[in-house]
């Protein structure tokens, strides 16, 4: 970004502000920004709305943020609740808490503990899932993932049963990678080239390149070895 | 016209890749988005490419990545128009475009004269098309004309030009990538080229 000067954008209470090009973004309480945003760093504590896309070199939420728009950030951590409209993209990435992105989902490395949905693909470098809740994404795509489910008591157990959106549960169509280890994982085909199907994954095809491993406690319909 | 399709197993298998590098390739936009052609299989969703698009694609990463990074080769594929300019004289010292092109397209500007990286293109497009002997000088000029007019409304984006012929007469059409274009049973598709590829050909060239 270029050296012009820009001002930073301070918001605390309540309030709103137009969009536009900013150094520091903070937004702590209760505020709206209309329109686009562009920053070289994005601040939010509480809960906020931005009706418009954001760009920035780091990303920090903290609480609740609705983006309307497109988020890309080159380091992005996320606490709380997270809900983009439209793509989310960077360099890396580390979200506890629950997120929700309308498009796609790109970034070099994702560490995600919670729960997630993820409307279109998820493309990440390395993958590292902690569910606590439901993670959902159309398909996935990585050069690694490990998806491992965070251990819980007894009582938990019993209100998740009850409530199924709280199962701690990786949910897709299709993940395609090069190192897959999976746990807790329902999804129509696995295909990659070390697989590793762990406990609780339910997983109608897998095919595998060189390596494959299966738990006893996991359902796999056809196992397929390729590339011979 | 069905483009020629391949599937993402086949082209892993051929070509020797793995999911990974495929994936970060996309993710860092050496492959276009529009060329993941989602189609429904008896096996569920599966993926699909342009044969010659990915495979010529793929080839050009494979043999590019050695000596430059990943950010340079997608600096290097990227289908926006670089700033780059050259003198008339040049291009025909050079031989990008051939000296019959130069002479009728651009015969009254002199020597000097800098052409940006669109006209160029055009140029590149016509000589391309008139050494495949499709097309005839006349017929060139009309291009021309259309490309001047139209290709610069497509902003970047990936674009097709096609060349089709209907009882002798010839006309041109820009269209959008991906679309799917039909005809009645009269007309000849002479040549359909991606400009997009065309760029990349004669940036790989001039660069």
């Amino acid at each position: 970004m270029d050296n012009q000067p820009y001002g930073d954008l301070n918001m605390s209470g309540v309030g709103s502000a137009g969009g536009g090009r900013y150094r520091r973004v903070k937004l702590e309480g209760v505020g709206k920004v209309n329109g686009n945003v562009s920053a070289d760093d994005f601040r939010l504590n509480g809960v906020s709305t931005v009706r418009g896309s954001v760009e920035t070199k780091s990303f920090f939420a903290n609480g609740k943020l609705k983006v309307e728009g497109d988020v890309s950030a080159d380091q992005a951590e996320m606490d709380g609740l997270i809900d983009v409209g439209g793509s989310l993209t960077g360099h890396e990435a580390v979200l506890n808490g629950y997120l929700k992105i309308g498009g796609d989902c790109e970034f070099e490395r994702l560490r995600a503990a919670g729960g997630f949905e993820v409307g279109g693909m998820l493309n990440a470098g390395f993958v590292d899932i902690a569910l606590y809740g439901q993670g959902k994404a159309r398909e996935i795509g990585c050069e690694s993932i490990r998806v491992r489910k965070i251990p819980k008591s007894r009582w938990k157990e019993a209100l998740r049963n009850l409530f199924p959106r709280w199962r701690p549960e990786l949910l897709t169509g299709t993940i395609e990678g090069d190192d897959l280890d999976l746990e807790h994982t329902v999804a129509s085909a696995v295909r990659g080239n070390r697989v590793t199907i762990g406990p609780g994954c339910r997983i109608e095809r897998v095919e595998y390149r060189t390596e494959y491993r299966k738990h006893p406690g996991a359902k796999v319909g056809k196992e397929w070895r390729t590339g011979e | 016209m069905e483009r020629e399709l391949i599937s993402k197993k086949d082209l892993l298998d051929q070509t020797g890749i793995s999911y990974g590098q495929l994936y970060r390739w996309k993710r860092k936009q050496l492959i276009p988005e529009e060329w993941f052609i989602r189609k429904s299989t008896f096996t569920g969703q599966e993926t699909f490419f342009p044969k010659d698009l990915i495979l010529a694609r793929i080839d050009k990463i494979l043999n590019m990545k050695d000596d430059l990074s990943l950010d340079q080769v997608a600096g290097k594929l990227s289908p926006s128009l670089p700033d780059y300019e050259m003198r008339k004289c040049d291009l025909m010292k050079r031989n990008i475009v051939s000296n019959v092109v130069l002479q009728r397209f651009a015969g009254q500007d002199p020597d000097p004269t800098v052409y940006a990286f669109e006209m160029i293109l055009y140029l590149y497009v016509i000589d391309s098309l008139l050494q495949a002997g499709d097309m005839s000088l006349e017929e060139g000029e009309r291009l021309l004309a259309a490309m001047r007019d139209h290709f610069p409304n497509f902003e970047g984006k990936p674009c097709e030009l096609i060349f089709l012929r209907k009882m002798g007469v010839s006309s041109f059409a820009l269209v959008s990538v991906p679309s799917q274009v039909y005809f009645d049973s009269g007309v000849k598709i002479v040549a359909r080229l991606s400009m997009t590829e065309a760029i990349e050909r004669l940036k790989s060239k001039l660069i």
